[in-house]
């Protein structure tokens, strides 16, 4: 939280660079995970619903109770820490503004919802997969989105 | 510290909460919190066919809680130092207690296998104490936070 406190973020020669790595790192870990959810859990409802539930005609087992609560698990631990993250810094450098604010709010109850959403598409209904996909994408794209944006406060604000 | 900073420490206390009812789901599922169902997990039960956990798959389970733990307790703790709650003693035994309580929680099972099944109570409630005590920093900063004047 060093950041909260320095004035010039931008013209700080220590904390520049290691915003701008950590930035540039929440860049590579989102794209990365929008492959690996394509390749393993899906990334679209129908792939989601295969992984969750399985489909006998295609001979495919649905996830286990137990895999599927710790993939839920360290979904909720890396997603807090990087919207968390994100979001502190975001709003040091857009000066607290009041869009900033707005997509901070809608970041972070769009990946809480798509956690919650993810359980009860388990639990209760397959319905919840679409409010999760819908989620899933909204926190992600913002998340993108607040982290261009803040490199370009960074570098040419 | 700035107003809108409110919001993720909000936000943060959500998604705790969202972790500790995953955990707590987990080790239901996985442990149990009868103590004779948590002992065969880690002992072992030929009635069920699972076997008993050795010292390196304890570890392999413990290396990343040992970073989660640390990392989840100390962004969750220090936010209690902009708290009106800093320097009371109450707050330095929980502080102390979630700490040690996070300790036998991730080594207790070391315990259990290698020296004594008794073990399994400390594990227990290491859990529960953990689970427990985070609500409560979690309200004492949400007490505090929308009192703290800010900017």
């Amino acid at each position: 939280m060093k950041f909260t406190i320095i004035k010039d973020l931008n013209q700080d020669t220590m904390m520049k660079p290691i915003l701008s790595g950590l930035f540039f790192f929440t860049l590579l870990y989102i794209l990365s995970d929008f492959f690996v959810k394509y390749n393993s859990f899906g990334l679209f409802p129908h792939a989601i619903h295969l992984s969750l539930f399985g489909n006998e005609e295609e001979f495919l087992n649905p996830i286990n109770e137990a895999s599927f609560l710790e993939f839920w698990h360290v979904e909720i631990f890396f997603i807090m820490m990087i919207v968390f993250t994100l979001s502190t810094v975001y709003i040091r450098l857009s000066q607290a503004s009041r869009s900033a604010i707005v997509v901070v709010n809608i970041i972070m109850l769009s990946a809480i919802t798509s956690l919650i959403s993810l359980v009860f598409s388990y639990y209760f209904s397959s319905n919840f997969i679409n409010i999760y996909v819908v989620t899933f994408f909204t926190w992600h794209i913002l998340a993108l989105f607040s982290s261009l944006y803040s490199l370009k406060k960074l570098y040419y604000a | 510290m700035h107003k809108a900073y409110k919001i993720s420490i909000l936000y943060l206390s959500l998604f705790t909460l969202l972790l500790l009812v995953s955990g707590y789901m987990i080790f239901e599922l996985k442990i149990g919190f009868e103590a004779q169902r948590a002992l065969s997990y880690y002992m072992g039960d030929k009635e069920i066919f699972t076997v008993a956990k050795s010292n390196s798959g304890i570890l392999k389970l413990a290396l990343p809680h040992i970073f989660g733990f640390a990392l989840l307790s100390m962004v969750v703790l220090h936010f209690l130092i902009f708290t009106k709650f800093r320097n009371r003693v109450f707050v330095k035994v929980i502080l102390y207690t979630i700490l040690t309580a996070q300790f036998f929680e991730i080594f207790s099972p070391f315990l259990i296998i290698n020296i004594s099944e008794i073990f399994i109570y400390l594990k227990i409630l290491s859990f529960f104490i953990y689970i427990g005590l985070i609500p409560i920093v979690l309200y004492l900063l949400f007490d505090s936070i929308a009192q703290i004047k800010f900017r």
